[in-house]
């Protein structure tokens, strides 16, 4: 059975259609906005952890930032360091223990020329074993000769390269004769990873190629860990930093893990969605405005109608109720259609803004729709709050009295 | 549940009757910018069940303050009002509404239906709101019935409706929950002198059924309907 005040809100809201209509119309957009803006805020930390839990089993390890000594002191005396050395190299092998795999690499960035077309990339020199321990050829085979290089994927279609084509390293306005390298291999798109290697936009060659080139042999930029057991990350983080980092108020070495990173970056990413959010949230206050606004018009048309229902016996709380229905209804309509434009709007900004829509219709991500509606639904109820409460506290004499 | 204080039987040695309403003293003074504003003055009337009493006076007497006081739509401020040995300014907002809804129908000169509901849901309403419930029982249609409306005039809204057919309807209204006292406020003040006679007819028959009738007319025409006439003049019973 139907409650006669809901029927009574029912006919109201028919009554004057347009104008609840128009009040809605505020409320379909407050909950488009909270919706989409918060779908495209959680795509986007979706997309980022999942592209960083490539390489999660991953320990990044780097010199320690360079240490000049104590003022006055002579800074070549002092502990500075401008990478990982052999020795440390060892240690770190040493403590990183059996299966799990060290990997050296020297990186740098350059200029290089393909054909008339200069471009800009890292150069990451990695021995042609370690290169398939965390990275896949997507075309071609793995370094062989000296002047072999592969290129990441972004690279490879920014710049149209085939297998076998040269690229001329270094400035093209240097005089002297630059070095090539030819494409033997072209990698997977690997994204945004955690173990602090862009392959997408690098050109690899083997480690004896970048120290030919680039100089300081044994003077690693950077030693990844690639740990197979990634519950003992913690432990052999610990064992590596005891070894290596054997006097904790000058450490040499800085290792840093996946969880580290990925929290940074997950936690700025949720300021930006709260903060999107919260600018969603200002055209729902400004709907609210218009609903309140709407709520005080049919109370004040309807205040004779007030006044029969009080005289003839309706209780104060069921005058209060009819009109909260009214606001519900209204609630109802916006939250409703604004549900269906955000699944369509939200869809939309997504693909546009992040390429994928592959994290849209994940729980974390679609939650967003239904508490879009809720919430716009509640804005409705607490701006019927006051218009109701001034309905039902009438006079209902002064109120049949009104023309 | 009791309903505020009970009052004491009235009269002298060997009378044992409650008045169903019972006024004592009752004034009601309004607080006005230009000053104080008595609207009853000191009124004391004692009316039995089954009465059908015309509340006559010229404009500005008083006598819809005293529909209104009798409606408990509005308390006294000072004196006291007894409606079935209940003191109303001893009940709470709440009580005073639920006697409304059980024990008194009111019959406005603006027929005041409900605009958005038809002509039946009109007269349901006052039973869904005692019963928590849509009339199940066919009590309305036969209310309705009893004043003259078959099932398709029920089905139109107020709008479509004659003023005559909307007191008809006014009256069901007040009629479906039995209430023991019926409040009519100039009831033919709207309407065609014939139709008019019509509802005075209408209510006659009421009172020939048990019911207790207070009337408000300032036409002596209409007031010869019923068995006692109270007069007011500014504010006070002159005439009873």
């Amino acid at each position: 059975m139907r409650d006669i005040f809901f029927d009574l809100s029912v006919r109201s809201v028919k009554l004057n259609f347009l104008r609840s209509l128009l009040a809605s119309i505020g409320i379909v957009i407050g909950v488009v906005a909270i919706s989409s803006m918060g779908m495209l805020g959680t795509n986007m930390q979706l997309q980022v952890k999942d592209q960083l839990s490539t390489g999660a089993n991953t320990l990044v390890i780097t010199s320690d930032a360079v240490r000049i000594g104590l003022p006055g002191s002579n800074p070549t005396a002092s502990s500075s360091s401008s990478g990982i050395t052999k020795t440390q190299l060892l240690k770190i092998k040493q403590s990183a223990g059996t299966g799990n795999t060290v990997i050296p690499l020297y990186r740098t960035s350059t200029e290089f020329t393909l054909g008339s077309v200069n471009g800009r990339s890292s150069v990451y020199g990695i021995a042609p074993n370690d290169v398939t321990s965390f990275l896949t050829i997507d075309n071609g085979t793995n370094l062989e000769g000296v002047n072999d290089a592969l290129v990441g994927s972004t690279i490879a279609t920014n710049f149209n390269l085939k297998l076998g084509s040269r690229i001329h390293i270094g400035k093209a306005n240097e005089t002297e004769s630059r070095p090539t390298v030819r494409i033997v291999g072209i990698l997977k798109a690997r994204g945004m990873t955690s173990d602090n290697v862009n392959a997408d936009n690098a050109i690899i060659v083997s480690r004896d190629w970048y120290t030919a080139e680039y100089g300081g042999e044994d003077q690693y930029n950077q030693v990844n860990v690639i740990v197979k057991n990634i519950d003992t990350l913690s432990e052999v983080k610990t064992t590596i930093d005891a070894k290596v980092n054997t006097d904790p108020k000058t450490p040499v070495i800085r290792i840093q893990d996946a969880s580290s990173r990925l929290s940074s970056i997950t936690s700025t990413l949720s300021t930006m969605t709260t903060f999107i959010l919260a600018i969603g949230g200002i055209s729902l206050l400004v709907a609210a405005t218009s609903i309140f606004n709407v709520m005080m018009m049919s109370v004040n048309e309807r205040i004779q109608e007030i006044g029969i229902l009080l005289s003839i016996g309706t209780e104060r709380g069921e005058v209060r109720r009819m009109f909260l229905y009214e606001a519900l209804i209204l609630g109802i309509l916006g939250g409703g259609v604004g549900g269906l434009c955000s699944l369509v709007i939200g869809y939309s900004v997504v693909s546009a803004m992040i390429g994928t829509t592959a994290y849209f219709f994940l729980p974390e991500s679609i939650f967003y729709i239904p508490a879009g509606m809720i919430i716009g639904m509640c804005v409705c109820v607490v701006s019927g709050l006051y218009p109701a409460w001034r309905a039902s506290n009438m006079d209902p004499i002064d109120a049949l009295r009104s023309e | 549940m009791a309903l505020g204080k009970t009052e004491e039987k009235v009269g002298g040695p060997g009378m044992n009757k409650t008045p169903l309403i019972r006024l004592t003293d009752v004034s009601k003074v309004y607080h006005l910018e230009s000053g104080d504003f008595t609207a009853l003055n000191h009124i004391s009337l004692d009316i039995n069940e089954g009465e059908f009493v015309a509340l006559m006076g010229p404009s500005g007497s008083g006598k819809s303050t005293m529909m209104n006081q009798l409606g408990i739509l509005d308390v006294p401020t000072t004196g006291e009002l007894y409606i079935a040995g209940k003191n109303v300014a001893h009940m709470t907002n709440l009580e005073r509404t639920h006697m409304r809804r059980d024990m008194i129908g009111y019959v406005f000169q603006k027929f005041y239906l409900i605009p958005l509901l038809s002509a039946f849901e009109n007269v349901e309403y006052p039973l869904i709101l005692k019963y928590k419930k849509r009339d199940t029982t066919g009590k309305a249609d036969a209310v309705l019935k009893s004043v003259g409306f078959d099932k398709e005039m029920s089905a139109h809204r107020p709008t479509q409706l004659s003023g005559g057919e909307q007191q008809r309807v006014a009256i069901a209204r007040a009629l479906v929950n039995e209430p023991k006292i019926l409040l009519c406020d100039e009831p033919t003040g709207n309407l065609d002198r014939k139709t008019g006679f019509q509802i005075m007819d209408l209510l006659v028959g009421l009172h020939g059924e048990g019911k207790t009738v207070i009337l408000v007319t300032h036409d002596p025409k209409i007031a010869e309907y019923a068995k006692r006439t109270v007069t007011l003049e500014d504010g006070r019973i002159v005439e009873s």
